[in-house]
């Protein structure tokens, strides 16, 4: 019994720069953006002061996110929040799209998550930039002494790779495992029903695949999704926040640069 | 493996999707979801407390109010006392003031009623004296036989006139 593992499958290639492939991932993307955008058109539709029940639970929703960002990046951060909100939603979606077995998980590719991660590491850097210039910005890598300098280079290059492939291997990883059950879970059906003749034991379904897989999947899917998306935007916002911290402390650094 | 990506890694037109995905995704989501929903829930909570405020407002002004009434009908109380005071004791001067004007007015009458007695008297002397005089002279005329000059003899008359007064 053979278990393959393999990467998102490439649909069809578009033969322009070399090849566009358009994969699974692709269209997981795009199925995951069309889904949001319609559900939060439809929940928004008919927006009133004295909400209905499909309100209160978006506005639950969205005030959570805003409350998340203010506590953890300041309010002065609060312009992040639907950055913020369209990241969770879009790692939540794309984690549990894969539990409708069309499609495949877009977080179980790397290539997205390092997309995201990348754009965390841009925000990051045009706000150090915008906040202590482009020589302070160059001039933080050597704080707080200048030995430190390789480390800071080094730990600013693995933070958006760590936060890449931490959330790619947790869901990536999931689907592995989930695999390789089903896979074992088939091995034990054909055991037990290996004392029947051969044509009726080939011909009768893996049962063991029924029912088990499920607990799996709450775990590796549901719960692996959420926490996984939680952390991705909790360590986006830890990382954008640190880069833009509160006004009250910018003058105390624009006083030590006029000191200079 | 034809026909598949690999497992770990990184296709560069992959990531430019997840961009596109991400950044219609965001621009979509604010202006349908984030934006509009928070704004509903700001307006709503502004409208709340604008409530309370308005309501904390007026019942200050309702204390207010009440404080001020309870002290104009506590001046008008005083008001109302003081004036009473006032038109007693300006009823017990004038009282006073007609009764000083009554004994003096009787004291005058007396004064006036006892001159003219005073008057009366002495008229009624001087005409007795003449009466006397006239008298006296008649008869000491009489007795004497002569004429007696009354203007002569003023002084001796009135000598006797009076003696004869003090007797009488």
């Amino acid at each position: 019994m053979d278990v393959t593992i393999n990467g998102p499958k490439i649909y069809f290639t578009i033969p322009i720069f070399g090849g566009i492939n358009i994969t699974q991932t692709t269209v997981s993307l795009l199925a995951v953006t069309i889904l949001l955008i319609v559900t939060a058109y439809f929940l928004t539709r008919h927006l009133t002061k004295r909400p209905g029940r499909m309100q209160v639970i978006t506005e639950k929703g969205v005030s959570m996110i805003y409350d998340l960002v203010d506590s953890t990046m300041g309010t002065h951060n609060r312009k992040f929040a639907p950055y913020i909100g369209t990241l969770f939603l879009s790692s939540v979606c794309g984690s549990l799209i894969g539990m409708t077995q069309i499609f495949r998980s877009t977080t179980a590719d790397l290539s997205v998550t390092a997309a995201w991660a990348l754009v965390t590491t841009g925000i990051v850097w045009y706000e150090k930039i915008k906040n202590n210039g482009f020589l302070g910005f160059l001039k933080g890598f050597t704080e707080p002494i200048v030995v430190m300098t390789p480390m800071n280079i080094v730990s600013e290059i693995a933070s958006p790779i760590s936060l890449a492939f931490r959330h790619f291997g947790n869901v990536a990883g999931g689907s592995v495992i989930t695999a390789l059950v089903y896979s074992a879970l088939a091995a034990l059906s054909s055991f037990v029903f290996s004392w029947l003749p051969a044509a009726v034991s080939a011909a009768l379904p893996p049962v063991f695949q029924v029912g088990v897989p499920a607990f799996l999947s709450i775990y590796f899917d549901l719960f692996s999704g959420f926490v996984q998306a939680l952390v991705f935007s909790l360590l986006t916002m830890v990382y954008i926040g640190e880069a833009n911290p509160p006004k009250a402390e910018v003058p105390a650094t624009e006083g030590e640069k006029a000191d200079k | 493996m034809e026909g598949f990506e690999s497992f770990v890694g990184v296709n560069f037109w992959t990531m430019i999707f997840a961009w596109i995905n991400l950044l219609i995704l965001f621009l979509f989501l604010r202006k349908l979801l984030f934006n509009p929903v928070k704004n509903m829930i700001d307006s709503r909570q502004k409208e709340i407390d604008d409530m309370y405020s308005d309501a904390e407002k007026n019942k200050r002004d309702a204390e207010e109010m009440k404080s001020e009434y309870e002290k104009k009908i506590g001046d008008a109380d005083a008001e109302c006392e003081k004036m009473l005071r006032g038109a007693v004791r300006k009823a017990q001067l004038r009282e006073e003031e007609i009764l000083r004007e009554a004994d003096s007015k009787a004291q005058r009458t007396l004064e006036r009623a006892e001159e003219q007695i005073e008057l009366e008297r002495v008229r009624a002397m001087n005409d007795v004296k003449d009466e006397v005089s006239t008298l006296a002279v008649e008869i000491a005329s009489a007795v004497i036989g002569r004429d007696i000059k009354p203007d002569e003899h003023a002084e001796m008359i009135d000598e006797f006139i009076n003696s004869v007064g003090k007797d009488g």
